[in-house]
């Protein structure tokens, strides 16, 4: 069984959005709701300044707040460590919005369901890639099995050094991200 | 083939409840309901979110656009698409779209017609016009060049010399200079360089997919990067070290980089005596431009240009100065010096035709599907003076000067403006005096959309077919990046048009049947084609399968040579020439030497009105785009930025909003306050401040640069000056 993860190198994006917009489309989503968003932030004075953008999306984590909130089961952890919602379940109580640390979740109006990527789940299993890491063009995501000793990811992983977002609140993410 | 869940797919549309009578290709959720059982198409065509035309893959489902993906052979995309490729496919859908032909009938009132009473209202008007006035006073305006070869059949029906394309307001410093001092165009070859040096030119703002991929490859191999830039801009986040320069003054910082290079005996030599002319004249003009000297002028320190120069030259030849884009090239009163600056730092790095530095583009000489042309009619000077004896005797008359055409409309000179695929209302200077247009006797505007040059000019709306609607002809890739194998592609028909619109050519032969040039016009875009493939031995039907084919190398690399041993570039003497023999038979001087900026902020609430490419925006033309303005939504993207020492001085804080003046315009804008920007200007990009109120996303949202920008011309190349303004800032709305 595959253990899917993703490894981020922030300090590849040079923010154009095409991740956003990429997985959009992947899933029909209206302009006003994303599934991953893009923090900036300015760091130092001019003229010895940096400007850095971190990717964040749901993190997929092995200890999820926003299932253990989930008063009604729809939000569940596939075996493949996929974190998805169950609509029919929902009830748009919003729990799982507040519960999570990294503000992953949106809320869609239409459907008052609060939304998060979903690792793509339908695709990743044929195989296919994230639209959000197959679009980019500075390659600063990529998307794998963590079990698969081969995996590009987990070489990368091997190799670099590496963090989490908020490892102090326990959630264990799936998601990792290179240190700059 | 992928199927879609019924766990996703058929919850999300379930839970939205009301689905209206829209045929289910106009209706999002209708799709997804029936997207379950139908099989996917993949087509491959080109991309028309900015002019890169990029491969991708255009996903159908149910006669429905889907998504889009790169091309994974195509040159430019390489297998991605950044965000205005995927939102400019979900365009298709926009319900601002001009969906039939449409008449002027009052101030903002246009009533709709048919396509017969169109091109008959269109064709009589237009040959009364050529009867009474001449070809003369006709202009074919656009964006260039995908309408030019039916253009062309028009205009030498009429008798018109008057093409006219937006490179003013881009590039056209650099396409006037790089013809005449290297006989041709060079490009970074970024892959394999060793030291790139990017001067107001930001590869992750007008990105292409691919070329921004070569440049991180090679900083995955050491590379070093330098960006020279007022604004932090996004490739400079990539970058080893940003520098910000006063903007206005780059030619001063590549004076100082040759005076380095030539004083510290760091050029090629062998390089500069075998294939450069001029370089004695360039040495006596500039010979006083030292570090000292620019670092007055650039606020650049002299020991950076100094590091800068020795660096490079330690790297040459697989090292060299991006040769650029819009950034500089159509800003400042010195952007044609500049960018002869560009070709002499290059030339003293010794880096053309080299690995790693730059090369010419790949490319096939296509045929030509062999057709009757119209009789050779005596056409007159060009209305805007471009390449005629006079004050712009040297500008590109391939180029025009896009800018008089109100000014000529006002004097009675040009009586009919076709406008195909291009929205100088908005992307030229002054939109008021752009408005003059509308005088015209017959104005006649090819959109897709409802842009402020249809809205507010134009007698006669002609929409035409959305990219994934129509087919065009194969052309090279290539352009801005390198690459020693030409390939071809070309722009597929994807879906059959939603709306009531046709491709330009099917517009240009309605037309032509009115004026009775039907015969010039009797062909199909397919006929052409084949013709156009033909010479490479393969078909069409090939290049519909596969969308874009590679064929064995044709770029060379080393100094091209004549079969005498001598130098054989496409200039008057073979080399690469520092002095323009034709600027200075007009009265300019050849080589490059300091012209200051016409304009200088000078007081505490002055500054330099600059502007750039948002990373998801094509300047103005994707701005009525619901998912790319719902980025610049999210990120505050329309909002000018200003140095935070600057702001401090005036009171301003992050977010308040501020008037912004010139002499032609006052506007309102929210501010970003940043460490991001060079204090002696504030930086707006350039995608906003629509003011058509029938493209209802973009009305109304931002503000635009060519507000507050007056109408100029450069006298060398014709550009616009686009940075030559300086505004006044204060706090508040009143």
């Amino acid at each position: 069984m595959a253990k899917y993860g993703m490894l981020i190198d922030a300090g590849r994006c040079t923010g154009c959005g095409a991740c956003r917009i990429a997985c959009q489309m992947q899933w029909q989503l209206p302009p006003e709701i994303a599934y991953n968003r893009l923090e900036h932030r300015e760091k130092g004075t001019y003229p010895k300044v940096k400007w850095e953008i971190t990717p964040v999306q749901c993190q997929h984590c092995d200890n999820p707040p926003c299932l253990h909130v989930c008063p009604t089961g729809a939000t569940y952890k596939r075996s493949d460590g996929i974190v998805l919602i169950d609509h029919k379940k929902c009830i748009g109580c919003k729990y799982c919005m507040v519960a999570c640390p990294y503000g992953a979740r949106t809320l869609d109006h239409e459907k008052m369901v609060p939304e998060k990527c979903r690792f793509c789940a339908d695709y990743v299993v044929q195989g296919q890639q994230p639209p959000c890491v197959s679009t980019c063009m500075n390659e600063v995501r990529v998307f794998g099995d963590l079990e698969d000793p081969n995996s590009k990811i987990n070489k990368l992983l091997a190799t670099g050094s590496v963090y989490q977002l908020l490892p102090e609140r326990g959630t264990q993410p799936r998601i990792y991200y290179v240190k700059r | 083939m992928p199927k879609f869940s019924r766990r996703t797919f058929l919850k999300m549309a379930a839970a939205t409840g009301a689905i209206g009578s829209m045929p289910v290709y106009l209706n999002r959720n209708k799709f997804l309901e029936a997207a379950e059982e139908a099989s996917i198409e993949k087509v491959p065509t080109l991309c028309n979110g900015c002019s890169n035309m990029c491969g991708m893959f255009v996903h159908v489902k149910n006669g429905r656009v889907w998504k889009a993906e790169g091309h994974p052979i195509h040159l430019k995309s390489r297998g991605r698409l950044c965000a205005r490729g995927h939102g400019t496919v979900a365009d298709i859908y926009n319900p601002h779209r001009v969906t039939q032909p449409m008449k002027r009938v009052g101030e903002d009132r246009f009533e709709p017609i048919t396509w017969e009473q169109a091109y008959q209202e269109i064709g009589q008007k237009l040959m009364k016009i050529v009867d009474e006035h001449g070809g003369n006073s006709v202009v074919w305006m656009e964006h260039g060049t995908r309408g030019k070869q039916y253009a062309d059949i028009l205009l030498d029906y009429i008798g018109s010399p008057n093409y006219i394309t937006h490179y003013a307001t881009c590039f056209t410093s650099k396409t006037n200079v790089w013809p005449k001092m290297v006989g041709t165009t060079l490009y970074g070859d970024h892959e394999n360089a060793d030291y790139m040096l990017f001067v107001g030119r930001n590869f992750a703002g007008g990105i292409i997919p691919n070329g921004m991929n070569k440049v991180l490859k090679a900083k995955e191999r050491g590379a070093k990067l330098v960006v020279v830039d007022p604004r932090h801009c996004e490739l400079a986040i990539q970058a080893d070290e940003w520098i910000p320069i006063r903007p206005g003054t780059d030619l001063a910082f590549f004076l100082a980089l040759a005076h380095v290079l030539i004083t510290e005996k760091l050029y090629d030599v062998q390089f500069v005596r075998q294939y450069v002319s001029g370089f004695d004249e360039f040495w006596q003009a500039n010979k006083n431009c030292t570090p000292e000297w620019a670092e007055k002028i650039t606020s650049v320190p002299a020991d950076k240009i100094r590091e800068i120069a020795r660096e490079m030259a330690a790297k040459a030849p697989r090292a060299f100065l991006e040769t650029g884009y819009h950034g500089l090239n159509a800003h400042y009163q010195n952007s044609v010096q500049q960018a002869q600056a560009n070709v002499v730092i290059n030339a003293l790095l010794g880096n053309m035709f080299k690995v790693g530095g730059l090369l010419p583009a790949a490319s096939l000489e296509l045929g030509q599907l062999d057709k009757p042309v119209p009789p050779a009619k005596e056409k007159g000077p060009r209305v805007d003076g471009a390449g005629e004896e006079g004050p712009y005797a040297t500008v590109e008359p391939g180029r025009g000067i896009p800018q008089l055409v109100p000014k000529l409309v006002d004097e009675g000179k040009v009586k009919a403006v076709f406008i195909y695929h291009y929205n100088p209302l908005r992307t030229g200077p002054d939109p008021e005096y752009q408005k003059k247009m509308k005088d015209a006797e017959l104005v006649v505007s090819i959109p897709i959309d409802w842009n402020e040059t249809s809205y507010h000019t134009a007698h006669y709306i002609l929409p035409e077919s959305f990219f994934l609607e129509r087919m065009e002809t194969p052309v090279n890739v290539n352009g801005h990046i390198t690459h020693l194998s030409p390939q071809i592609a070309y722009r597929a028909k994807v879906v059959e048009p939603v709306h009531d619109t046709r491709s330009l050519l099917e517009i240009m032969q309605g037309l032509a049947k009115e004026i009775g040039a039907s015969k010039y016009f009797d062909f199909t875009v397919e006929e052409e084609a084949e013709a156009m493939v033909a010479p490479l031995g393969i078909t069409m039907e090939e290049l519909r399968q596969a969308g874009c084919l590679e064929f064995p190398a044709t770029v060379k690399t080393g100094f091209p040579m004549s079969a005498l041993g001598k130098p054989s570039l496409a200039t008057p003497s073979g080399k690469v020439e520092f002095s323009v023999g034709v600027y200075k038979a007009n009265g300019f001087s050849g080589v490059p030497r300091w012209i200051a900026p016409k304009v200088m902020p000078e007081k505490d609430n002055e500054f330099r009105l600059i502007h750039g490419k948002q990373p998801w925006h094509s300047h103005h033309i994707t701005s009525n785009n619901p998912y790319l303005m719902a980025i610049s939504e999210t990120y505050n993207g329309t909002w000018a930025w200003m140095n935070s020492q600057r702001a401090k001085q005036l009171g301003i804080k992050n977010g308040d909003k501020v008037t912004i003046a010139s002499d032609l315009a006052q506007k309102q804008v929210q501010v970003k306050v940043t460490e991001l920007l060079h204090p002696d200007c504030i930086w707006i990009p350039s995608a906003y401040g629509g003011f058509s109120p029938k493209a209802e996303v973009a009305y109304g949202v931002g503000v635009n640069y060519n507000d507050f920008l007056p109408m100029q011309v450069e006298p060398i190349a014709g550009s616009v000056m686009g940075q030559e303004v300086i505004v006044t800032v204060r706090k508040g709305v009143n």
